[in-house]
Parts: C-alpha cells; structure tokens; sequence
C-alpha cells in the first residue's frame, strides 16, 4: 500500500529554490532513507510534507489524500509524526509529560494518556527517566526522547531528520536498533541522515536529492556505486576510476 | 499520617479559617480589604488562564473586568435585570471579544502580542469615555455610572453588611483555583504549556495551539468579567479610569508574574503577599510618601524576574514540600 | 482652510519631536530586540534633568544639552548593563526574551514614583523662559518657535544617528549585532558592551528629546507615560528599527493629534491613534519602514 506520495515538489522562498521538483514514494513498512549534500532541500521537504508549509507547487499524497495544505496536527490525527533536525523537549517538564502531550492525541483522559505515555517511554528504555526535567538530558537521551514523543500518537508514518546527529557511535547503533524496531511494529520510516553507515543499515531504498531534486534512487548498494552521487557529495572533479 | 492525608488535611484547614473568618474579623475595613484581596487573587488566577499556561503577555485584561461591570451596571440601572443574568452575559460578551481580540493577535511575536493588548485595552477606555449612549443604553462616559442601594437581597448582588460579598467572592475565587487544577491534569492544560513552550513541536504532536490559546482566552476573559460585575455591585461606582485601566491591566498581570505565572498557587500567593504590601503603604504612608507601594512593587517585581524567574511560589513551595514530607516521615 | 494648514504644520513639527522620543525606542528594538517599557521615563528624567539644570544654572533652556546627553547616555548605559543585562544571560537561547518587557516595566514603576516621592506631583515650568510662546509669523500662520527648534533637533538627531550607524566602526558593530548577534560576537564584537552602548544612545536621545520639550511641555512624574504609549505606536508604524520610521511615524501622530480636533472631539483622536495602531499590527506589522522581521 503507497503511504506517501510526492509528485513533483518545488518550494520557493524569495529567489531560493530550495526544493525542485521531487518525486518519491515510499510503500507501506518501508525504510526509506533520504541523503544529500548540505542545503540539498531535504528538511525542506519533510517540512513540506509534514503540513509546516504549504508547497509552492507540486503534491503530496499521504494515503492517497491530497494533504498540501494541511496542518501538522490534522496530519498527526491521520497518522503522520515527525521529529526535528534540533530537538524541541519542552524542556521545563517531565519526560513523563513530554511524552503524555503526544499520548494525549489518542486519548482525553489523563489515566489513559499517563498510561500510554509510561508504556512507551518503557519501550525505548526511558522509564527510569521518567521524572527528570527534559533540560537535564544528555543529547543522546533527548533524541530518544523525540522520538517516543512522535511515538506516542501512535503514527504509521514516522519521519525522522537526522535523529542520529551529534551521537557518538555506540548511540549511532542503538539508535539503528531502535528504528529497526519501529518497522517491526508495522510503522513505516522515512529519514533524513548524513551518517552514512547507519541510514545503509537501515533503508529498504534510498532517495538521493542535490539541488532540490532527485538524481539518483535504488537499493543502498546502488545508490553506493551511483557516479552521480558520487560526484555530488565529492564535487565534480572527482573522477570514479 | 501519609503525604496525601496531611494535604488535605491542610487544605481543610485552610479552608475552615477563610470560612470562618468574617466570625472572628468583625470589622466592615478589614473585610472590605479582605473582599479586594479575594477580587485581585481571583482576577490574577484567571489572567494565569492566558498569561501563564498560554504563554503569553496580555496587559489590557482590565478590558474585560470593564465589559462586566458595565454590563451587568447598565442592565440593573436601566432596566432592572438582575446583576446575576448581568454577570453571565457581560461573561459571554467578554468571552466573545476576548476570541476576537485573540484571533489576529495570537498569531505575533510577544512583544507585539503585549503591545496590542495594550492597544486594546486602552481603545476601549477611550471609546467608554466618550461616549455617553450605545444607542439606548447609558454609558455616561468619564462621569461613571452610580447604583443606588436599593433593593437589598441575594437576587440584586446587594448586601449592607460585607459579610456576603466576602462569601460569593471567596466562593468565586475557590471555584477560579478548582478550575484551574482541572486545567492543568487536563488534556488542553498539557496542551497549553506544550504550546506556550514549544509551538513548533506541539503542533506537530496534533495541538492546534491557536485553538487551545483562543480557548484559554476565553475563558479567562468570561472569568473576569464575572469580577468586574462583582466589583460594581460591592463598590456601587464605576467610571472607565476605575475598572478600564492600564495601572489594573499592569496590577493584574506583575501580581501574577510575581507570584509565579504557569503555576496554579502562584497568583493568589502574589496576591496575599503584595495586596497588603500595597494596602498598608498606601494607609500608612499615603500621605507623606505618596507611590511608595509602587516602587516596592516595580522593585520587587525586577527582583524577582531575575532571581526567582518561577516566582515568589517557588521557595514557597519548595519549603511547604520539605514540611510536608517532614511531617509525614514522623512516626504516629 | 488655512487653520488646517496651520494645525498641520504645527502637527508635523510636534509630531517630529514626538519621532524623537521614540528614536531611541526603535534603536533599542532593532538592536536587543526587546521593547523598553521604560523609555517614557527615561524621559521624564532627562526632562526633569533639563528643568533643573536651567533652573539651578539659568543657562537657556539648550544649553542644558551639554550635561543632559552625557548623563542620559550613562544612565541608559548603566541601567542596562546593572538592570537588563541579567535577564538576557538568564534566557540566553530565547529569542525574545518577554520578560524584559517586565522588567522595563518594573523600572518605569520604579522611576516614575520615586520621581513623584523625591519632587512631588507639581506640574514645573522654567520660569526664566526665553522661548515661552515664541511664535513665528508665516504666511498668516503661527507657528511655535520652540517646536520648530525642536523640528530642527529631530531631523538633526535622526540624521546623526544614522551616519553614525553608517560610517563608523562602532555603528556598524551596533548593525552587525542587531541583524545576528551570534554572528557578530563570533567576530569579535561584544555583545553586552554593544547592548549597553546602544542603550546608551537610546537614552541620550530621549535626553535631547526632553530638552527641546522643556521650553514648553509641563514637567511632572507621569509625564512619560503619555510619550511611552505614543513612542510603541509611532514604532510600530515607522517599523521597528527604522530612524526615518520614526520621526515619520511621529509626525504622522502630530499631524493626527492636531488637525483631528478640527472635525471631533479631541478624546476621539485617541482612539484613532490607537485605530491605527492596531491596523498595522495586523495588516502592515513590520510598519512603513521596517526592518524585515520573520513572522
């Protein structure tokens, strides 16, 4: 089943084309992994995606719905979450409330919602956690902490930007074991991430952007041995021999 | 006795002296001044609905008391309708220009959000103060409207004795607290402060946050203006410099952020602590330091914004958790 | 008509000085990004600095600007690097840090009523007033000579501000700051120093301000407040950080101020100003010329 359809996006801003033109699709419990060099659009897109901004031109297609102009908290209702490139904790509260603020979309009721809210922080081994004030966590916690957040509205699409940045390589790991759990749970992942061996762990496919647009999409190993990607994150000079 | 016990014990506690107090306190001066403490604890707890679980600054909520008390005035002088229908309605009106004002103002940065109150608050001021009629009802502008003290009775909200505007106003301002509580356990109080906090990621958690924030609004608009027809009928005088003012917008507001804004206890504390500070500056050194309770109160205020950002109920809750749990280790 | 012409004139130049009361409020903005609910007092006090100098010196009335600007200066220097500059080390990843606001306003309480304590409530005018009820005769118009000096001093004042923020090392560090101040310090420019300096600056402008008002404005311990409320307003519609903006948007408000009377009441134009106000909030926030401010 298609979960998520982008037909040919652009988003301007001023004279800036950040996103050009960008096709993708991405099956029901897929990892679909998306590089590029820096300033390549992709944040851009999974903001457009995720309802922050309409697009200048283009659709996106989330269960088959036209969703262009659509908040992020409609989106969340449909089943549609996302974490941030820097991390937004509301940092003066609990993980426990942190966490309840996204259980809080399924449920009014505060018993179900604290409920919910414990279950999932047990599962990305937060549990212990549960009381600190969100400022007082290391980085690699507050990533897991935006990601039970997103958890916690209980989505079939997870988008994640660059969930691993600033972790240190055991994190990176755990972090990639984590995801790998998400998919086992029937959610469907698409992330943003420049560490390179964990995102080819990951993905089912991969979507290369440079420039806004898609040069090149296929299998990790494909994408590895694309010239064009190569060219792009090295720079044109560079020759495969 | 266990943690909670002995909280509700203190709550009871607490609760039977206010009750109980116009018994021992039997002078009409130290109740009037009592009924303003309650007014100002009830008024700072509804602004903390906008300007501490919302996240923002208004300064021109005194726009609202004005609706109240202008409304439910101009009904029972003019037409004899009861403060009580007065009240509810001058509620709903508030309620409904609170929305108004909030939708185009919610959507800017704080400093302008601050400053569009502001605006508001002082446009409608001018506005009461120049007109004398709103088509058939009398507004008398500057010179204020004056109820006459007739018709004593529960059904016209008008007492001689203080005694029952003390009741309905501590009633008014329990109700206030147990609603904010409520609040803040539920759904659109965790809302709130995720919105407040962090609107970016709230929203992407499914909070609308404008729609949370124009509901916050409105209630706390509807709230004060239920006070703003209490004060009519205590004071029996109003006129827009007395409940359409600036200095009771800014009143409001530093009382709040004094006390501690975002928290529930924190305004009634700020008021308890700075109504009497205000009060006795006023009675004692009115006359030869004139304004001396308002440089205590921007002094204070400036304190306590640097040092106790959470505000004044930030030690002092800190300090009545250390008791408590003192007390509940103790063997019985 | 030629009333209308008259009140005009008149409008613009009172409306120039009231643009020079609110220039050191959209300097104060465009650099800390914070609203300085105190700036009305810091006028009161350079009024108050002004009617004493004349009063205890005789000097005219102009003279005074030699020790009120360098007073004015180190007291908006002072009063933020003491007061305000805590706030901002406190909420240091906050971009607009609200509770300035409050602070500012808790500095204007404090100012304003210790001035009322310390002088009393007594409306002060100078009395050896060389300019009291100056007026020029123009065309059959008459036209208030100390609010055509004052007219002069605002577009003078404005004018050199804005070379100073142009041309020197210091006024480009204060530019620098105001667009990215994590930029600018990661160059080498101290951040709180440049708050401070421009704070400084704000304040002496007010200081010159409140010269030009002496001659002919009454001074008492509210007296800023009507000028801070106007000086939010003119801000908004010249555009926060904008000089030109502000003298604009001052005269704007004379002009409003003085001919409105002609067709309504004068309470009436109150609300009007605030009319306005509100209109730009919402249709035009970043005002006529405003600095491009994400919203």
């Amino acid at each position: 089943m298609r979960i998520l359809e982008v037909r040919n996006l652009v988003k301007v801003f001023g004279g800036l084309r950040a996103v050009d033109g960008l096709d993708l699709t991405i099956d029901e419990g897929q990892i679909l992994g998306l590089i590029g060099p820096n300033g390549a659009g992709k944040s851009t897109a999974f903001n457009c995606i995720a309802g922050v901004y309409p697009p200048t031109a283009g659709d996106v297609y989330f269960y088959g719905e036209k969703t262009n102009s659509q908040k992020p908290w409609d989106l969340c209702s449909k089943g549609l979450a996302r974490t941030f490139q820097i991390v937004k904790p509301f940092a003066s509260k609990s993980l426990l409330y942190n966490v309840m603020v996204g259980t809080f979309s399924k449920t009014r009721k505060r018993g179900k919602a604290e409920e919910k809210a414990l279950e999932v922080l047990t599962s990305l081994h937060l549990y212990a956690k549960k009381d600190m004030k969100a400022a007082n966590l290391t980085i690699a916690d507050r990533k897991r902490l935006e990601i039970a957040r997103a958890l916690a509205t209980e989505p079939k699409l997870l988008l994640l930007d660059e969930v691993m940045a600033g972790l240190r390589p055991t994190e990176v790991d755990e972090m990639v074991a984590i995801i790998r759990a998400l998919r086992d749970r029937g959610i469907t992942v698409f992330l943003i991430e420049h560490i390179m061996r964990a995102i080819m762990a990951l993905s089912d496919r991969i979507v290369v952007i440079h420039y806004g647009r898609k040069i090149s999409e296929g299998t990790p190993k494909e994408v590895a041995s694309d010239e064009r990607v190569i060219k792009a994150y090295l720079g044109e000079d560079y020759g495969v021999s | 006795m266990t943690r909670e016990n002995l909280e509700k014990a203190f709550l009871a506690l607490v609760l039977m002296v206010v009750f109980g107090l116009p018994l021992i306190l039997r002078s009409p001066t130290y109740l009037h001044i009592l009924v303003l403490l309650y007014l100002y604890a009830y008024l700072t707890t509804s602004w903390n609905l906008v300007g501490g679980f919302a996240g923002v600054l208004p300064l021109g909520h005194a726009a609202f008391f004005g609706i109240g008390a202008y409304t439910s005035t101009v009904l029972y002088v003019q037409y004899g309708v009861s403060p009580w229908f007065g009240m509810l309605l001058g509620g709903v009106i508030a309620s409904i220009t609170g929305i108004m004002i909030g939708l185009p103002t919610f959507k800017m940065r704080g400093a302008y959000f601050a400053l569009a109150t502001i605006a508001f608050g002082e446009g409608m001021r001018v506005m009461v103060e120049n007109i004398d009629h709103l088509g058939p009802l009398n507004l008398n502008g500057p010179r204020g409207l004056q109820i006459p003290p007739l018709n004593v009775g529960l059904a016209n909200l008008m007492f001689i004795n203080k005694e029952p505007y003390y009741y309905i106003i501590l009633v008014m301002l329990i109700a206030v607290l147990a609603l904010t509580y409520v609040i803040s356990r539920s759904r659109l109080g965790y809302y709130l402060n995720a919105g407040g906090e962090e609107p970016e990621a709230a929203m992407s958690l499914g909070v609308n946050v404008a729609r949370c924030k124009l509901m916050a609004m409105a209630m706390s608009s509807f709230l004060t203006a239920l006070a703003g027809s209490f004060y009519a009928q205590f004071s029996l005088f109003i006129h827009p410099k007395s409940v359409i003012s600036l200095d009771l917008s800014f009143e409001i507001a530093f009382i709040a952020l004094i006390g501690g804004r975002g928290s529930i206890v924190g305004p009634v504390l700020g008021a308890l602590l700075l109504r009497p500070v205000s009060d006795f500056s006023r009675i004692y050194f009115g006359a030869t330091l004139p304004g001396l309770h308002l440089i205590i109160f921007g002094t204070v205020l400036i304190l306590v914004m640097i040092y106790l950002p959470r505000g004044l109920q930030q030690p002092l809750t800190r300090a009545y958790q250390r008791i408590l749990n003192r007390l509940a280790q103790s063997p019985r | 008509m030629l009333f209308i012409l008259e009140d005009t004139i008149n409008g613009i130049l009172m409306g120039s000085i009231y643009g020079l009361t609110a220039l050191g409020l959209t300097l104060i903005f465009g650099v800390l990004k914070v609203i300085n609910f105190a700036h009305g007092s810091l006028l009161m006090v350079g009024m108050y600095a002004a009617y004493w100098a004349v009063t205890l010196s005789g000097a005219h009335p102009y003279l005074t600007l030699i020790l009120v600007i360098p007073v004015m200066y180190l007291f908006g220097y002072y009063l933020q690097d003491i007061v305000i500059k805590p706030i901002f080390k406190a909420e240091r990843e906050v971009r607009e840090p609200i509770t300035v606001i409050i602070v500012t306003t808790g500095v204007w309480y404090v100012l304003d009523n210790l001035t009322l304590l310390i002088f009393g409530p007594h409306y002060r005018t100078i009395q050896a007033n060389p300019l009291r009820g100056k007026m020029l005769e123009f065309g059959g118009m008459l036209i208030s000579v100390p609010k055509l000096w004052g007219f002069f001093a605002a577009v003078l004042t404005a004018a050199a501000v804005y070379v100073f923020l142009q041309k020197t090392r210091m006024g480009r560090a204060i530019r620098a700051t105001s667009l990215d101040r994590e930029a600018a310090s990661l160059m080498g420019i101290k951040q709180f120093k440049i708050y401070n300096i421009a704070f400084g600056i704000g304040t002496a402008t007010a200081g010159i301000a409140a010269v030009t008002l002496v001659p002919f404005y009454n001074v008492f311990p509210s007296v800023g407040v009507l000028f801070d409320i106007k000086g939010f307003i003119i801000v908004v519609l010249g555009g926060l950080g904008s000089i030109g903006g502000a003298i604009l948007g001052g005269m704007i408000i004379g002009v409003i101020e003085s001919v409105g009377p002609q067709f309504m009441a004068a309470t009436w134009t109150e609300g009007i100003v605030y009319g306005l106000f509100l209109l730009f909030l919402f249709v035009k926030p970043s005002g006529l010329f405003g600095v491009r401010y994400d919203w």
